[in-house]
């Protein structure tokens, strides 16, 4: 019995995001258009151990407000399908601006994965990254990899697997944006718990620091 | 609950927020982000205490020096296209030989059948294809600057120049990417986040000369300024992005108002390119350009043929012509082969192919010879094919990316009004200068 699962890479722009999705899928891939918007649908597949894992390549971005369709797409895939597990392709070389992403992912509540990519880069200019540290802090699985050289790909489809198969737990991530924005948070929070419809598919969280961001596609949510 | 209420807590709350930080919401929940951040790292990650300068950064101090940047960003392109037009000359002149063969062949053939082969087909498509070498060297080179990442600096180069006309420099990758092909140009807008920020980058990307524009210059440009051709052409290059940059700047004071957003450029490291991924990403483009010849390139000309083989052709010229005549070219061949030249650029140079039955090697003359046009006829037609209509698959792009007819119509009007006003100053104010 062939067990399926649904995953998506996200990552910035220039993180190797293709080169991780050519190492997953190889040749087994098709392009097509994400519907509504020309924004192009890359998606392959492959089978590991009894699993056949379907790859969804997301548009690169560098967050996920709703500034620009890719990033919408980006996201309305994460919450409305609601992939097995989120893989984001992070350049270790570039901690720094990488990791928004990362957060914003797990503030909206994905499975994620975190595919530290370029460590060789990272370790020619002599960056020394604490990886167990890092996954525990942010509360989620990460990858060391080089995926130019194919090096990490394996480690990474078994985590995938075992984060699909929940036998590793993605914590998510809470920020505390400071005592006067938190209480706006609470506030609007309660609110939005009491219409059922919202609740059921978004964390109540995650629209109210949405709101206060003055998403335009989550404002249009409560239109 | 309703919506409708919560909506009015969060301006409420947001409201609340401003009184206290004097800042939008949005920007402190971002700060607390890049805190969040920023306080992981000091854990997690430890730099070496003097960073090595990496070969990238050395080689960065100078291409993106504040002074030596854009000379720089000139310089390399000026190469770029004397790279272009140097190095494609004799490929042309074997394929316009071999073409001149082949309609000597077919005239042989007599009849209408004959004057389809050798003045419609091969005049019209052949001297279009002719332009496959440096269309396709273009591509090489926009592809050996994108690939070894001078594409990402000279963006960061511009960012300062754009941030003065109201953009900044990721809308300057799309007009980078125009100069192959409009098409990508405009889908590369995606990127940017603003939606003023975009609608201005879309609606100024067909002032990049693309590929399809090149065939135009070429021609005109060899024939007509022959030792100067290559710095004429790179002049279309260059009044392109000025039109461009004044135009922004007007959309951005009349239309589109408002602050453009501030962003981090990306500056991935310097590559060497691989000569695989070159030629793939100049296929990946000139591919297009060979499926038009084969299409709507030959439709076009043989459409052209016909209409002028029955006498057509001529009555619908002289129909327009007269709005060309303070342009200086008011013939009604130049008006028929801009009026095809709609459906895609290249069909300018194939229509005139047809219409004077000569292959590009002597088209040239054969223009100077029966419309008696001079230099600066030439140039200003040039112009007029630069900044005019952008073509149906770009304008069918405009449509799908802004979702609307509003601005593909509006893009169709104003450049071509744009193009009339400058080609006519350029042949007024020419004219009395030559004298």
């Amino acid at each position: 019995m062939v067990k399926k699962i649904t995953i998506a890479l996200a990552g910035n722009p220039n993180s190797g995001k293709t080169t991780v999705f050519n190492n997953l899928t190889g040749a087994r891939q098709h392009v097509g258009n994400w519907p509504g918007v020309t924004v192009e649908k890359k998606e392959g597949s492959c089978s590991y151990q009894g699993y056949s894992i379907r790859v969804v390549d997301l548009p690169g971005v560098y967050s996920l407000t709703a500034y620009s369709p890719d990033e919408v797409v980006a996201r309305n895939f994460i919450v409305e399908e609601k992939p097995d597990a989120v893989v984001d392709i992070v350049d270790a070389s570039n901690l720094e601006r990488n990791l928004y992403l990362a957060l914003q992912l797990l503030e909206m509540g994905a499975r994620l994965i975190v595919a530290l990519n370029m460590m060789d880069e990272a370790d020619s200019r002599k960056y020394r990254i604490d990886v167990e540290e890092l996954s525990r802090l942010l509360g989620a699985p990460v990858v060391p990899m080089v995926a130019n050289r194919n090096r990490g790909t394996e480690e990474l489809v078994k985590k995938i697997i075992r984060v699909s198969e929940k036998e590793v737990q993605v914590r998510g991530l809470v920020i505390n944006y400071g005592r006067e924005v938190e209480e706006e948070i609470a506030s609007l929070e309660r609110l939005i718990s009491q219409d059922g419809e919202l609740s059921r598919k978004y964390s109540p969280r995650w629209l109210a620091v949405k709101l206060l961001e003055r998403d335009e596609d989550i404002t249009k949510k409560f239109k | 609950m309703d919506k409708e209420e919560i909506l009015r807590a969060n301006e409420q709350s947001l409201a609340h927020l401003r009184s206290i930080y004097g800042d939008e919401t949005e920007t402190v929940i971002a700060d607390a982000r890049y805190g969040f951040i920023s306080g992981l790292l000091k854990d997690v990650l430890k730099k070496p205490p003097i960073e090595r300068l990496t070969l990238s950064d050395k080689i960065d101090r100078v291409v993106v020096n504040r002074w030596l940047g854009i000379p720089l960003f000139l310089g390399i392109m000026y190469v770029a296209f004397q790279f272009v037009f140097t190095l494609s000359v004799p490929f042309m002149d074997w394929i316009d030989a071999g073409f001149g063969w082949l309609a000597g062949l077919a005239s042989g053939i007599g009849g209408w059948g004959g004057s389809l082969l050798a003045d419609g087909i091969i005049g019209g498509v052949g001297s279009v294809l002719v332009f496959v070498p440096p269309i396709f060297l273009l591509f090489i080179s926009i592809a050996v600057l994108e690939d070894c990442g001078y594409m990402a600096r000279a963006a960061f180069v511009m960012d300062r120049v754009m941030h003065k006309i109201g953009l900044h420099g990721r809308s300057f990758i799309p007009m980078i990417l125009g100069f192959g092909c409009n098409i990508p140009g405009v889908m590369a807008t995606r990127t940017i986040e603003n939606p003023k920020d975009r609608l201005t980058t879309i609606l100024i990307n067909p002032f990049m000369s693309c590929g399809a524009r090149l065939p135009i210059f070429v021609l005109l440009a060899g024939y007509f300024f022959a030792a100067h051709a290559g710095l004429v052409v790179f002049s279309m290059y260059i009044i392109g992005i000025i039109v461009a940059v004044i135009v922004a700047l007007v959309l951005r004071k009349t239309l589109f108002r408002g602050i453009s957003s501030h962003f981090v450029m990306e500056l991935p490291p310097y590559r060497l390119p691989t000569v695989k991924g070159v030629l793939t990403h100049m296929w990946e483009r000139g591919r297009l350009f060979l499926r038009k010849a084969g299409t709507i390139i030959f439709g076009v000309v043989v459409l052209v043929w016909l209409l002028n083989y029955t006498g057509a052709l001529e009555p619908i010229g002289r129909a327009i012509a007269p709005i060309f005549t303070p342009c200086g070219f008011g013939q009604w061949q130049a008006a028929v082969s801009l009026f095809f030249g709609f459906l895609a650029k290249e069909v300018v140079v194939g229509t005139m192919g047809t219409l004077f039955a000569a292959e590009e090697g002597v088209l040239g003359g054969a223009i100077a010879a029966q419309l008696g046009w001079t230099p600066l006829v030439a140039f200003a037609f040039m112009v007029f094919c630069l900044l005019y209509v952008p073509c149906v698959a770009t304008i069918a792009t405009i449509k799908s990316e802004t979702n609307s007819w509003r601005w593909p119509i509006f893009a169709i009007f104003y450049t071509t009004a744009i193009a009339w006003v400058v080609a006519t100053l350029i042949f007024q104010i020419g004219r009395i200068l030559v004298g």
